[in-house]
Parts: structure tokens; sequence; C-alpha cells
């Protein structure tokens, strides 16, 4: 809407554009009712943490120090960060566990979604299992492949050492060359029924006249595909596979419990090593100024990751 | 369609090869990801009811020689202290996901019906301002929310935590509501208002039951959210009687960390509620992300 | 029944004008027509007499009441919306008794409206199927069920007709006019097809831009249009316009066309030609004022014949003239080729002359 008005506000002098702002507010006063609560929720738990997370950045807080004692020490804690071996590896953690976990889910997700697009019998219940992961809470998730991950008594150890396949059981967390895909395979099994509802309900709307058209025209089933459905689903892939970036750069739990970050912060991704320094090692300005950064890179993808959700938006706006 | 189909298909039997190629490969996918979902589940539940000696067997039992429901008596037994802790966590996850849930919805459902239907200055930044706290992990707002906490009095309390759940549900409840008002015709309000009713009667009697879909779907998604969070609970609680599932289970079983049969059927206990709950209204969830997200 | 006065109506939307100081008096029992092309602000209008939008300035009475403050509610009116707007989850019988209950009828009084409705709109049958069970007409017959259940003092109906079918809407029309004579109803009926409203109205309001171009009743508007937006807009096909030079002299007027051929005013029109500020008019002709000849007449103009269009009991052809595209309509047993040659008889009664600068019509003293 600023879009519209913008011409037309510039060819008036600034004075009335303003007071123009004001009056417009006042007459709309009752419509801001609506969205109050939500922006002081909002508020109140975003913009004072944000404000106060900066802040912190900037001072340093010895352990046995009480937090209002802090001491001020400028840039040390980002430069602190910055040349520690320990960032760059979290850091390459990171994007793996992100990428993989991303990919992956969002790939097996829209298969799952079209090989359950055609109607069978059983699908609805096929399709509810394969959701259940998606349903249940990570801690639970977490328990239960730590269980089968067992160094010793682990299923997936026994079903190989019964096939013959393995000598003795291996130790898929506790070593670590296989700690961060071992993990990763976990988060995907929580996070790929996201991406298959996401991408299902996206099918149905995929208008069935359009694949008729293509195959009166000859296109074959791979070729409807490309041509018809894909297309058609590309609003959605986007916000499905922002919407997965996202909660895996943000995922805490599967690490944390499974592992806490070791051994020797192979699983460690920045979310819990922020954690560790944090509430482990009481280092709050570090911890803080790690915070700093991960918001700057999380606002850049939130540029994109708004830009996709409000793809119709935009072009209501400018109409 | 199969006419047209046939008269394509004529004389090329490869294609009809290939298309039963394509169907065949999704099959063995589905079958594939029905194994990978669904084994670790059935290990779960066939590990709970062993005893705590025959799961720490190598090579394991497959299937349990003496299947008991041991684990599941100790959880739900009010008597002794094991019982009598899980019912009280899974007593407080359950107001805290009621309580953030009901909100969720008081919250959400005005400030999509704004955000959709009136032109005030400022809505789409605040639009965006809204949508983007999904982008913040919890370990931001950690800390000084904890401080927060403390300076209102809400630490310890289950009120810091559904005031906290409360934001993370309401980015996408939102946004998914707000896709649900953008398609109903404004028009059928105004017939409302004309036919004799106010603005909110209008609201409340004509586009509710049209939302109903997307209000169940935030409600689920909200209360589901709820229940299974971990970190807020982790740290803004520190009272055993105040904890949630979660936190609870994981702080009983770092003291006994080798009941794994405990352990699973403890995780299963955990589930059950927010399965059924999803299991019986998700028709509703993938109509609304029909109707209300994914439509353009 | 009530009477309905628009004064000097304003809506703007930020910076534009939607309605442009649109004044309207509307009479007790009055069907009026509001056409005009696609976003010439016929809704908005007819929002503002509802109350489902505010007006920027101006008045609108309703009986002798000042309603710019009113609620729709309270403003005694129903309305007919162009995609009927049912509500979609409540059954046809509860379509027509919503109006009701938010009025707090009795129950019994409700039952008893709905089904009178219902049978004189002839859907007893259908009064338990929901909306989309239903033909695109018999939810237009809902929605009319819906606003005459209520007897309100004023009817407003925005394009109700437009999405249906040509035959069912001839149809509806013509039920919709009996509708009105029987109940002496206030009616205002937006459309943006033009035969609708002629066909229907006591009056029409054409509207352009926003602006109010002329109200009056079909005949007066079909015969006298105020200027040429209206001239063109009313009548199928178009009223023709041809754009020309005239010349004064010795009593009489002559119209020039840049293409060399000119044409001998009557005194009359020479009179309305003399009122115009420019020397640039601009000729208007109805194809059923237009005689085509297929060879050389006094008075008659040469031109090419460029279409022709046939239609079973009279054949259209056009043709062209001074760089402007000329509507005529012949009987079918006159056989016209298209880059025939032709001559164009213009009936100097029936022809409109419009000033190029203002766009008005002339008119003789
Ligand atoms: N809410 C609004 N905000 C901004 N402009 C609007 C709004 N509503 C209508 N307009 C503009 O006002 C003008 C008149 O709209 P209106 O709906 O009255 O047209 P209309 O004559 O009913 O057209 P149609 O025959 O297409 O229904 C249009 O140019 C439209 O774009
Ligand atoms: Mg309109």
């Amino acid at each position: 809407m600023t879009i519209v008005s913008g011409k037309a506000e510039a060819r008036r002098r600034l004075q009335p554009a303003t007071s123009d702002v004001l009056r417009k507010m006042w007459e709309h006063r009752a419509d801001y009712a609506y969205v109050l609560p939500a922006i002081a929720v909002m508020l109140i738990v975003i913009a004072y943490p944000i404000y106060y997370t900066i802040e912190l950045s900037f001072f340093n807080t010895p352990p046995g120090l009480q937090l209002r004692d802090k001491i001020f020490v400028g840039f040390n804690n980002y430069t602190a960060i910055l040349t520690s071996g320990v960032f760059w590896q979290v850091t390459f953690n990171t994007l793996i566990w992100t990428a993989a976990s991303t990919f992956i889910s969002f790939v097996l997700g829209f298969a799952a979604a079209l090989a359950l697009h055609r109607d069978f019998i059983g699908r609805g219940i096929l399709r509810a299992i394969l959701i259940i992961p998606w349903v249940i809470s990570a801690v639970a998730a977490s328990y239960i492949w730590k269980w089968i991950y067992h160094s010793d008594f682990g299923i997936i150890g026994a079903v190989l050492v019964e096939l013959g396949w393995a000598t003795r059981p291996p130790n898929f967390i506790d070593s670590v060359s296989t700690v961060l895909p071992s993990l990763i395979v976990v988060n995907i099994w929580r996070e790929f029924p996201f991406a298959m509802i996401m991408m299902t309900a996206g099918l149905q709307t995929v208008p069935e006249q359009l694949l008729r058209a293509a195959k009166v025209d000859g296109a074959n089933a791979w070729q409807r595909f490309w041509h018809v459905t894909f297309p058609h689903l590309r609003n959605v892939s986007t916000v499905t596979i922002l919407l997965l970036a996202v909660a895996n750069f943000n995922s805490f739990i599967i690490p944390w419990i499974m592992t806490g970050g070791g051994p020797s912060n192979a699983s460690h991704i920045w979310i819990t090593h922020i954690y560790e320094l944090a509430f482990g090692r009481q280092r709050w300005g570090v911890a803080s100024a790690y915070s700093v950064l991960l918001f700057i890179i999380l606002m850049t993808l939130g540029y994109f990751y708004v830009r996709a959700l409000s793809g119709n938006e935009r072009k209501d706006g400018s109409a | 369609m199969s006419t047209v189909s046939e008269t394509i298909s004529r004389g090329q039997p490869a294609r009809r090869l290939r298309i039963d190629g394509w169907r065949w490969g999704g099959r063995a996918f589905l079958v594939f990801m029905l194994l990978y979902t669904a084994l670790p589940m059935i290990w779960m539940l066939l590990t709970s009811i062993k005893s705590g000696f025959a799961a720490m067997q190598f090579p394991p039992q497959w299937w349990p020689d003496q299947p008991t429901l041991a684990s599941y008596q100790k959880l739900l037994d009010p008597q002794n202290s094991v019982g009598q802790d899980f019912l009280r966590f899974f007593w407080n996850s359950l107001i805290v996901s009621t309580a953030t849930t009901i909100l969720s919805v008081i919250v959400a459902v005005p400030a999509a019906y704004a955000f959709s239907r009136f032109t005030f200055p400022g809505r789409n930044f605040l639009f965006f301002a809204v949508l983007l706290r999904n982008m913040f992990p919890a370990v931001i707002f950690l800390v000084p929310l904890f401080i927060l906490m403390r300076a209102i009095g809400l630490v310890n309390t289950h009120g810091s935590l559904v005031l906290t759940y409360l934001t993370f549900g309401l980015p996408l409840a939102i946004w998914l509501l707000k896709g649900f008002y953008d398609n109903i015709p404004v028009q059928l309000e105004q017939a409302a208002r004309i036919d004799g009713a106010t603005r909110f009667q209008a609201f409340i009697l004509i586009v509710m039951p049209l939302s109903a879909p997307g209000i169940i779907a935030t409600a689920i998604y909200s209360f589901i959210g709820a229940w299974n969070e971990y970190i807020y609970a982790y740290t803004f609680l520190s009272k055993n009687e105040q904890l949630t599932l979660p936190v609870g289970i994981q702080r009983f079983f770092s003291e006994n960390t080798t009941d794994f049969p405990g352990l699973m059927a403890a995780s299963f206990m955990m589930s059950v509620p927010v399965v059924v709950l999803f299991l019986l209204l998700q028709r509703y969830f993938v109509r609304a992300l029909t109707e209300g997200a994914v439509k353009h | 029944m009530a009477h309905v006065v628009l004064k000097d109506l304003v809506k703007t939307y930020g910076s534009f004008k939607a309605v442009n100081e649109v004044s309207l008096t509307i009479n007790d029992g009055e069907f009026v027509a509001l056409v005009g092309p696609s976003g010439c602000g016929k809704t908005t209008t007819l929002n503002l007499v509802a109350g489902l939008t505010s007006a920027t300035s101006g008045d609108i009475f309703i009986g002798d009441r000042v309603v710019n403050d009113l609620d729709p509610k309270d403003r005694d009116i129903a309305m007919v919306f162009q995609n009927y707007a049912l509500y979609p989850q409540k059954s046809v019988y509860m379509n027509l008794a919503f109006p009701l209950q938010m009025r707090k009828l009795p129950k019994g009084e409700i039952d008893r409206k709905v089904r009178e409705a219902a049978r004189v709109l002839d859907m007893t049958q259908l009064l338990e199927r929901k909306p989309r069970e239903l033909s695109g007409g018999q939810q237009q017959r809902v929605a009319l069920g819906r606003a005459l259940v209520r007897d309100p003092a004023v009817f407003l109906m925005d394009e109700p007709l437009s999405n249906l079918d040509a035959k069912l809407r001839v149809q509806m029309r013509s039920e919709i006019k009996r509708f009105h004579q029987d109940l002496k109803a206030t009616i205002i009926y937006v459309t943006h097809d033009q035969l609708e409203a002629v066909t229907m109205a006591d009056r029409m309001a054409v509207m352009n831009g926003g602006y109010l171009q002329q109200y009056d009743s079909p005949a007066q508007v079909f015969a006298h249009p105020a200027n040429m937006f209206v001239a063109s807009f009313v009548g199928s096909p178009a009223m023709s316009l041809i754009p020309l030079e005239a010349s004064m002299g010795n009593g009489g007027a002559v119209l020039t066309s840049a293409e060399g051929w000119s044409l001998e005013l009557s005194p009359r029109n020479a009179q309305k030609v003399a009122r115009a500020t420019t020397k640039k008019v601009v000729l208007g002709a109805r194809h059923s004022t237009i005689k085509l000849h297929k060879s050389a007449v006094p008075g008659a103009i040469p031109a090419k014949a460029y279409t022709v269009e046939p239609t079973g009991d009279v054949t259209f052809v056009q043709a062209l003239l001074s760089g402007a595209i000329v509507n005529i309509s012949v009987s079918p047993n006159i056989a016209v080729t298209p880059d025939e040659q032709i001559w164009l008889e213009f009936d100097q009664e029936r022809m409109h002359l419009f000033d190029s600068e203002t766009e008005m019509a002339l008119e003789a003293n």
C-alpha cells in the first residue's frame, strides 16, 4: 500500500503528508485494537530481549559476578569469537546440519507427498503413520534414537553384527566422524513429515484441468510433473524450504539431549554452543555476542523468508 | 481420460512400461519411508514392555521373551514416587498447553482478521514484524527473558511458559488464519451487516464458522508446540512440582540412565496425547494449509 | 418505502476520487439504475448508501433521516450482491431467516415469512439445500429472497444478474421488474449493462470516472444524451461519433471532413453548431438513423463498407468515415459486401452534435 500512494505522496509536500499519516492512523484507531494483543506479546518477548542481548554483547561477566556488575569490553567478545577455532568448527557443523537436514527432509517429504497423491487402499493410514514423528516431542525422539544408536545394546548395531557387516556394534554417536550424520538422520526423521504435509496441501491446489490439458497435449507423467505440477508448487516449495531451514538452523533439543555437543564439539551447532557458553560456562557476554551475529545472519535469511511468505501480499498491495 | 491415454500410448509399449516404473518406484519408496518412520517407534514399544534386564542383552531379544507392563504400571501408579512425579508432570503439561492454545486463538484470530481486512497505516510492517518472530531461536531470548520473568515475578510459574509459548505459535497462526480470511469474500460480512448484524456479530456468526478449520489447525499447532517445548521449561522452571513432561522426564532419566524400558514407556505416554489429537484433527490441518496458506 | 437523496457525495481512497460530487434524488417507489463502465464508482456509491463505507464528504438521506453515521443494520435497507454473498455454511432456509433472526423476530413469525418468501420465489423445495448445491439462477433467487423477507425501505442491488447466462438474465430481468411493480419498492440497481438499465429502470443515472454524467429516464437519455460519453455508452451498437470541422456562412452551416466531403446542415442543426466554443464539432448518429444507399444520392456521403454482420432480422454494416467507424443497420435483403462503395445519408432530425472541446451536447435554443 505504501507502494501505491508513494508517487502521489511524493508530489505533495512533506508537511501535509506526515499529518495525513497521523490523521489516517487516527481514523483507523479502532483497527489497531485487533492487533494490539499480538503486538504487545511480541514486543515483550522480542523487542526487549533483542535490545538486552545487544547491550550484553559488549560486556564481560566473569563467573560469580552479578549480572549488573558487568564490565564494558567493547568489541572484545566479537574478536574473541572470530579468532577462536571452535567458532569455525561449530559454524561448519551448523552449515552441514542445516543444509543436509533441510535438503533431504524436503526431498523425502515432497517425494512422499507425490507418492501419496494417487489414491489407493490404506493411503490415509500410511499418511497418518508418516506424520507421527513430526508430532511427537523432540525429547522423546531423542531418547528413542539414543536407544537405537546405543553402543552396546542398540538395535542397529545388533542388526549389523547379525548380518555379518560388522564384528562389533559401531559407536554411532560416540565417534567424531559419525556423530553428525547420525544426528541428521534423527532430525530428518522428525522433519520430513512437515515437508510432506506442506507439499500435500500444495499438490491439492494444482488445477486438475491443467494436468488433463497436458495429458491431451501428449505429455507423459514426468513431463506433466515438470511442466505443470512443479511450477505450480514453486511458491509452496520456497516457503517450505525456508521454514525447514530456519527450524533446522535453530534446532537445539536433538543434539543437546543426544550428545550435548560432543564428542569434542563434533556435534555442536551454533545454538547448542551458545547455550553452553551462557548456561554452562556463565560467559554471558560472549554468548550474547554470538547471539548478535546469529541475529544478523537470521535477518538476512528473514528478508527472504518474509518475501516468500508474503509473496501474494505484494502483488495485492500494488494493484 | 482413459481413452485419451490409450490413444497416446497405442503402439508405444515402452511408455506404458515407464509409467509403471514410476508407480513401482513410488511404492518401493513408500515402503522404505514406512520402515524408516515406523521401526523406531515399534522398537520403542517393544523395549517398553521388556524388563530392564531383558532390554540390556546382546544380541537383543527381537521380540520380548516375557512381555511386561511393569514400566507403565510404575509410571501411572499414584502410590509410588515415580508415578506421582510422572502424573504431576503430565498434568502440568496439560495445563500449560491448554492455556497456551486458548490464548493463542484469542490473540491470533482478531490479529489475523485485522491484517486481512483493515488497511490501517503500518499494517504490512506489523505483519512482517510478527512473521519475523519465527526466525529467532529460543536460545537468543533465553537470558533476557529469564531476567525479565524474574523482574515481573514469573520465574517458576507456568505463566512464564504460557507467555513465551504464545509467541512461538502466533506467527504461523496469524499467517495461516490471515490466508483464510483473505479467501472469505468481504461481501459475506457486508451482507450480514445489512441483514442487521453488528460488525462483531458478522464476525462471530458468519466469518468464524467459515474459518473453523483454520482455527482448529491453529489450536493443534499451538498445543503440540507447547506440549513438546523443552528449552524454556528447562530454564525457567526449577521446582520439581512445576516441571512439564519433557523436562521432567529428562531430569528423571538423567538420574536413572539405564532404565531404558521406563524411558521408552515414558516417551510413549508423552507422545500419546499429541499424536491422538493430531490424528483426529489432521484433515483440518491439511485443509487449513490448502485453503489458507498455500492457495494463491 | 422511502425516498433516497444523495447530496454532493464524495468518496476518496487516498488521493483517488472514486465518487465525485454525486447528487441524486430517488423518489419513493422509483426504480433507478446506476450504470457506467467498470471502475466508475457504482459499487462505491451503493456501498455509501448501504453504509458499508463512510463518505469523505456529502450527505445521504433515506426517508427524511440523515443516515451518514448510521450502521448498515440501522439504515433499513436490503442488498443483493453481485456474487450473491449467500452464507455458505447455512441452508437456504437459514439464509432467508438470518435477517429476521438478527432483528429478533419470534420464531413462528420467522418461519411464516421465510416460507412466504420461498413460495413467492418458487423455491420451497430448495429450503434445506446449501448454497453450493444450487444453480446460479437458484442462488440468485435466494439472494433476492433474503432481501425480500424483510420489507425494507430501500433495495440495493449490485449487478445481481451479471453472473447468469443470457437466457436466465432475460428471465430474471422481468422477474425483478414485476417484483418492483408488485411491491412499489424503492430500488437502486447497479449494472454495467446499459440494456438492463434501459429495459428495467424508471430513471437511469449514468456515471463515469466517479462523476454523474446524466440522470434521466431511459428514453430521454437515449434521445438526448448530455455528452459524448453518454452518447457512446447508451445504445447498442454504440452511436457513431465522427469528428468534423464546422464552417458558417449566410445563415447556414456546413460540416467538412478532412477526407474532402462536406455535409450541409439543417437550420436547426446550424443553430446548434453556432453555439460551439470551437470549430471542431463531433457528429453523432445512431445506426438506425443512417440510411445506406448503393448508388450516389444528393446529400449522401460516399464511403466504403468495412465489415458486414448479418444477425438475422437486421444486418449491421460498418464503414470507415473520417477516421471513425460508423455503424449502420440495414434490412437483410440489401446485400452489401465488404469494400463495396456505398453512400450514407444522415437524418438531420435525429442527429446529435457535440462540442469537441467540452464534449457536451450542442442544443438549439
Ligand atoms: N477499498 C478501495 N481502496 C482503493 N480504491 C478502491 C477501493 N474500492 C474501490 N476502489 C476504486 O474505486 C473505483 C471505483 O470502484 P467501484 O468498485 O465502485 O467500481 P464499479 O463501478 O462498481 O466497477 P465494476 O463494474 O467493475 O464493479 C475503482 O477504480 C476502484 O479501483
Ligand atoms: Mg462493482
